[in-house]
């Protein structure tokens, strides 16, 4: 592979296009096919039989850790594939995916319909393949004593759209109760009267959207609200600084996901959450079995239509199905069951 | 003896000495202690957050040794190392040197030497003044609109963009416009009579700037020069939108040549390896992070003290 001389070239034509450009002279790439032909390969050009080629992954940044931990292996492997990881949220990911840029997007959600539109749009044809669990942690201060277990109704009257203002934890007790009045939970009043002080992941973050739709969105349509959540609260994409203002404010209230709790257990307290049988705290075994209410799957999408030019990506997802899978406990995420992984391998077939 | 303190300061001191008499004055003495407890806070501020990260990093220091700064990028803590981020930063450096020395340079000794003082002038002057004021981010867009997607992935035809080179050119552009100002400033010391002494044994303009003009403004132009560059290698938000990735891991494809490195494959740097590090729910990342700092900071340490050390060399030549 003559990369070098390639680019170089190119270069060269595009500069001197540039020039030509003001004599309207418009230059064009004619000439890279005779130079490359002329330009002998570098010793080592023979296709060895280890693959070669680059992969382009982007999304959640909670799916990146998983991917990352499988790319390094996978590299180690087979040096000659370059790969980089990025996660700079589980929607802007799907908004270079669409467009052609990546080949495989992590996402902590399913796809959108409006994103699939786009992607249908490009003409980027894509598999969806689960390959994780992941749980969200509602969090507050250890020091906090007066709360332990909320269930939706309660997450909905301290953090939907209709608790904007509450600056209190108390302040949501008069719409705890008319919720409960309602059968819509709220169980967990009354709440202490201390202040409520609120760290969680803004809107670009596959935890928010997560979050929105295991432990909000029903009662949101229910009291025929617009707003996904309440937007008076501090959002940040960076979860240390969530893990940080929860950590140091005794009455403080968040989330993330499971992997940053776990990491930092030892200054979090975890608040158990009813889904409607019970409290349960988050753990692995609770998400993995789905009895904690909001544990979601983890997914990456591959690209099908980056599949014929880049011979790198198939196996690359192979391995990651197989060995890769392992990487799973390693970043802190739930691994799937047997029967699930069967249910990812058979898509992953059917579609390459 | 430079031209710079001839004439006109001797007269000044005549002057105050004349009108002050030798009144006793009690306000200079009081702005003095003031002024030099702003430097000494100042200082203290350093200091502390210098203390703070070496603290913080020393336990990185004493458990990996030098492969926190020689390994690649790793998604295992314990593994990772910052070479990728160092190796980026530095060819950006490079290619902003390169690129925007010449360049900006040129473009002062033109403003100030040649161009006559026309509205025209002073509108281009104004302009790259303000230049010099937009948030670097915007020039982050710049770079990606422009170099990545126009040039890079449009006309050259790259599947991707974000390659070290659109990120050298972005960050060229960023400091260009500082480049031409403290230029341009240290043109303006040059005293005239230098200029006219040249033009009065039949120099040429270009003899004068050549031979007289810039090498007594070269000591200034280099000063700014490393602080502007300092500036680029610590720059990173122009550097996220640019292309620079932003991640635990990354690999080139192994053996890929130096060329194809910059021209054709992802790159990140070391701002931004600190950023990324900053958010990592790992403990371990918090020493990581400071360590990464700590290896910024020395190596602007490093270019700081080595350009002053060819400054002051400079300049003796210059005064034989």
């Amino acid at each position: 592979m003559n990369f070098a001389n390639r680019h170089l070239l190119r270069w060269g034509a595009a500069l001197s296009a540039l020039l030509l450009l003001a004599a309207a002279c418009g230059g064009d790439d004619d000439r890279d096919a005779p130079a490359t032909t002329a330009a002998p390969a570098n010793g080592d050009a023979p296709a060895p039989e280890g693959l070669s080629g680059s992969i382009e992954v982007s999304g959640s940044s909670t799916v990146e850790p998983i991917t990352a931990l499988v790319a390094e292996k996978f590299n180690s492997a087979n040096p000659g594939v370059g790969i980089s990881v990025e996660g700079p949220g589980t929607g802007d990911g799907f908004q270079r995916f669409c467009a052609g840029e990546t080949d495989i997007s992590d996402a902590s959600r399913p796809i959108k319909d409006s994103e699939a539109e786009a992607c249908a749009e490009a003409g980027v044809e894509w598999v969806e393949l689960k390959v994780a669990f992941d749980g969200i942690s509602v969090l507050t201060s250890p020091e906090n004593d007066a709360v332990s277990c909320l269930d939706t109704g309660d997450l909905y009257a301290l953090a939907g759209a209709e608790s904007e203002g509450f600056s209190s934890w108390s302040d949501a007790n008069g719409l705890a109760a008319e919720l409960a009045a309602a059968g819509l939970g709220g169980s967990g009043a009354p709440y202490p009267d201390a202040p409520l002080v609120i760290t969680a992941p803004g809107e670009e973050s596959g935890t928010f959207d997560a979050f929105v739709e295991l432990a909000l969105e029903d009662i949101t349509e229910e009291r025929g609200q617009d707003e996904p959540t309440r937007v008076d609260y501090q959002a940040s994409a960076n979860d240390n600084v969530i893990v940080d203002n929860v950590s140091s404010n005794p009455t403080s209230f968040g989330w993330v996901g499971f992997a940053f709790f776990a990491e930092n257990s030892s200054v979090l307290k975890a608040i158990e959450v009813d889904g409607g049988d019970g409290c349960v705290t988050p753990s692995i075994d609770s998400i993995a079995d789905g009895s904690y209410p909001l544990s979601r799957p983890l997914f990456i999408y591959v690209s099908l239509s980056r599949m014929t030019d880049n011979p790198a990506l198939g196996p690359f997802v192979d391995f990651y199905l197989g060995d890769g899978l392992s990487s799973v406990a390693e970043a802190g995420y739930v691994t799937l069951p047997d029967d699930e992984v069967s249910a990812t391998k058979a898509a992953w077939a059917g579609a390459g | 003896m430079t031209a710079r303190t001839m004439g006109t300061p001797v007269t000044q001191e005549m002057i105050r000495r004349a009108l002050e008499g030798r009144k006793v004055n009690i306000i200079n003495p009081l702005v003095a202690l003031l002024l030099l407890i702003s430097l000494l806070a100042s200082l203290a501020i350093l200091v502390v957050l210098l203390w703070d990260v070496v603290a913080k990093s020393m336990p990185v220091w004493q458990e990996r040794g030098w492969s926190v700064i020689t390994n690649d990028l790793s998604p295992r803590p314990a593994e990772t190392g910052m070479i990728q981020g160092i190796f980026g930063s530095v060819m950006l450096t490079v290619i902003v040197v390169v690129l925007s020395f010449p360049l900006g340079v040129a473009a002062a000794i033109y403003l100030e030497e040649y161009a006559r003082d026309t509205r025209l002038t002073r509108l281009l002057v104004a302009n790259i003044r303000n230049l010099a004021g937009v948030p670097s981010i915007v020039y982050g867009l710049l770079g990606l609109s422009v170099f990545v997607k126009l040039i890079l992935e449009g006309m050259v035809g790259q599947v991707s963009g974000r390659t070290l080179i659109a990120g050298g050119l972005t960050l060229s552009m960023l400091v260009l416009s500082i480049m031409v100002i403290t230029t341009q400033e240290a043109l303006r010391a040059v005293p005239l009579a230098i200029r006219e002494a040249s033009f009065g044994v039949g120099a040429t303009p270009w003899q004068t700037i050549r031979h007289h003009v810039l090498p007594v403004a070269s000591p200034a132009i280099f000063t700014g020069s490393v602080l502007t560059l300092a500036r680029a290698f610590g720059e990173s938000a122009p550097l996220l939108l640019a292309g620079a990735v932003l991640s635990t891991f990354f690999a080139a494809p192994e053996g890929t040549p130096i060329t194809d490195l910059v021209l054709g494959e992802k790159y990140t740097a070391l701002p931004i390896i600190i950023y990324n590090w900053s958010r990592q729910p790992q403990q371990e990342y918090v020493a990581l992070t400071a360590a990464a700092i700590v290896a910024l900071l020395v190596i602007l340490l490093v270019v700081n003290a080595g350009t002053i050390l060819a400054r002051d060399a400079l300049e003796r030549r210059n005064r034989m």
